[in-house]
């Protein structure tokens, strides 16, 4: 009898433990960026170490070049780490990224949308780069639209789109095709409110259909309202980890942001 | 590779095409102006050329500022974060640059049925059968290879669209002036035999006086063929190895 043969990512050794609770695991990673000439290599990530959940929703804080988005950078294959593991859906991110592309929908912090194309033409293009039917893309493009509604202006040039409807289109092409894990970068960042509430329903609505959510977010009012867990990190470290209340009553304070300022003596949005 | 993904990614690459007016004009437009400029100023015999012998030259010369809309493009995508976020779907890398090569070939069968239906009123009178016609598009297709490597060789030494559209020139001049529709001296021969436009012009002029098994035919179009898969394969190379960051 002939043997089925296996994807690359399907042999039993590329596979770290397939009964895990977890979407995500960290292990010790590091990221340092080698300086040239004169300059000092840069420490992005400081052997980190984390596990998310199956169906949480995990927020990664920290000011601006803690090391958020490098993070995601690595966990998503666009950046190899200096050392460490990380691990997606049970899958090595070095052994098995092109399955796990299959599984995750990366939402950038700068949108990164086709200018000449109307808001339907991007999505459609995301759609079909992840092998979807033109009916499974209209079904969820509706799906999508009745959260983050982008109306009449789907049909128009992206070039004629404000900052704020260009974000929304940003997260709606991440999530086209129905990721198990979705990472947000900063993904409400020049939203005005009643967007950026809009943006918070629907964060919320992926949780409910038991998607895993990595959200990086330097508004912690954000954070506080979403998330299952966060982790603060700074200088690459984290420094805290846990969920939202439970901090708070820990350092006995009002508010995540004073989290922060108590474990660094300064706050989040400085420097910004 | 996907052909579902290649085909929705030559799709995009059409609309962003043939939307944008800069490219319109520089792929389409520039060399019909060109041709019927052309026609008006060697439509006199006096002259000593008539448009048999300039229009090889159009041909291969529309052909060679894909070099620029693909620097630029490619420049594009990288600084709007757009290959970054192609990269984070399960697009394989040949779905793309599949895309973009067949793209830029109906780009190039394009202009050489504009370029050919403009030089007719003008005393082309190509002396040629429909294998001929045939082999010349071939010749163009093969042709608008380099011109992608070299666009994508331009894009990954360039640190913006803008800059790109400069570089471009370093490889477009010297194509343009040994090997298209100027007057090759004996001199200028040695540096024009390193060209693949003047290959193509050359092997293009012998298919339309007839000869398609001709040694300049034969001999054009292989130098052609191979300098153009070369440039293409190390442009691959170099914009995945250093342009794409």
């Amino acid at each position: 009898m002939s043997e089925i043969k296996l994807k690359s990512y399907e042999k039993p050794e590329n596979i770290i433990n397939p009964d895990s609770e977890f979407s995500i695991e960290v292990n010790n990673l590091r990221k340092v960026f080698r300086g040239k000439k004169y300059y000092d290599d840069i420490i992005a990530v400081d052997d980190i170490s984390f596990k998310i959940k199956s169906g949480e929703l995990f927020g990664f804080l920290g000011p601006n070049g803690a090391g958020k988005t490098t993070t995601i950078n690595i966990l998503i294959g666009l950046l190899k780490a200096t050392s460490g593991v990380a691990v997606i859906n049970s899958y090595d991110v070095n052994d098995a990224l092109s399955h796990i592309k299959e599984l995750i929908g990366v939402c950038p912090q700068e949108p990164a949308v086709f200018k000449n194309l109307t808001g339907k033409e991007n999505i459609k293009l995301f759609g079909r780069l992840h092998s979807m039917k033109k009916l499974e893309i209209d079904n969820r493009m509706d799906k999508l639209m009745k959260i983050l509604d982008l109306g009449k202006a789907i049909k128009r040039k992206t070039k004629g789109y404000s900052g704020g409807m260009i974000r929304q289109l940003n997260i709606i092409i991440s999530l086209i095709h129905d990721p198990k894990i979705a990472f947000l970068d900063e993904p409400t960042v020049g939203m005005d409110p009643r967007a950026r509430r809009a943006t918070w329903d629907f964060i919320r609505s992926l949780k409910k259909t038991n998607k895993t959510v990595f959200l990086t977010t330097h508004y912690i009012e954000e954070a506080e309202k979403l998330c299952d867990r966060v982790a603060i990190i700074d200088y690459g470290k984290i420094i805290e980890i846990g969920n939202p209340k439970e901090l708070i009553q820990k350092y006995s304070v009002n508010n995540l942001e004073e989290v922060f300022m108590k474990i660094t003596g300064r706050r989040i949005m400085e420097g910004m | 590779m996907n052909i579902g993904r290649m085909a929705a990614l030559l799709k995009m690459m059409l609309l962003k095409l043939f939307r944008e007016p800069a490219y319109v004009f520089l792929m389409l437009l520039f060399p019909a102006m060109l041709t019927i400029m052309f026609g008006f100023i060697f439509a006199d015999p006096e002259f000593g050329m008539s448009m048999n012998v300039t229009a090889p030259g159009l041909f291969a010369y529309a052909c060679i500022f894909i070099i620029m809309t693909v620097a630029q493009s490619f420049a594009d995508m990288r600084d709007q974060g757009l290959l970054k976020r192609l990269n984070t779907t399960p697009m394989k890398s040949s779905d793309f640059m599949g895309g973009e090569i067949i793209s830029n070939m109906i780009l190039v069968i394009l202009q050489v049925i504009i370029v050919y239906l403009l030089a007719l009123p003008f005393g082309f009178t190509p002396d040629t059968n429909f294998f001929g016609i045939l082999l010349a598009f071939l010749l163009m297709v093969v042709f608008s290879l380099s011109s992608v490597g070299l666009g994508l060789i331009t894009a990954t030494i360039s640190k913006s669209s803008g800059i790109a559209t400069g570089i471009s020139f370093i490889f477009i001049l010297p194509q343009m002036f040994f090997g298209t529709f100027m007057p090759i001296t004996s001199t200028a021969k040695p540096i024009a035999s390193l060209m693949p436009s003047y290959h193509a012009t050359q092997a293009l002029s012998a298919i339309f006086n007839g000869d398609l098994t001709s040694p300049q035919v034969i001999s054009g179009f292989t130098f052609t063929a191979i300098a153009s898969i070369i440039i293409i394969v190390l442009g691959i190379f170099l914009f995945k190895k250093y342009g794409n960051k």
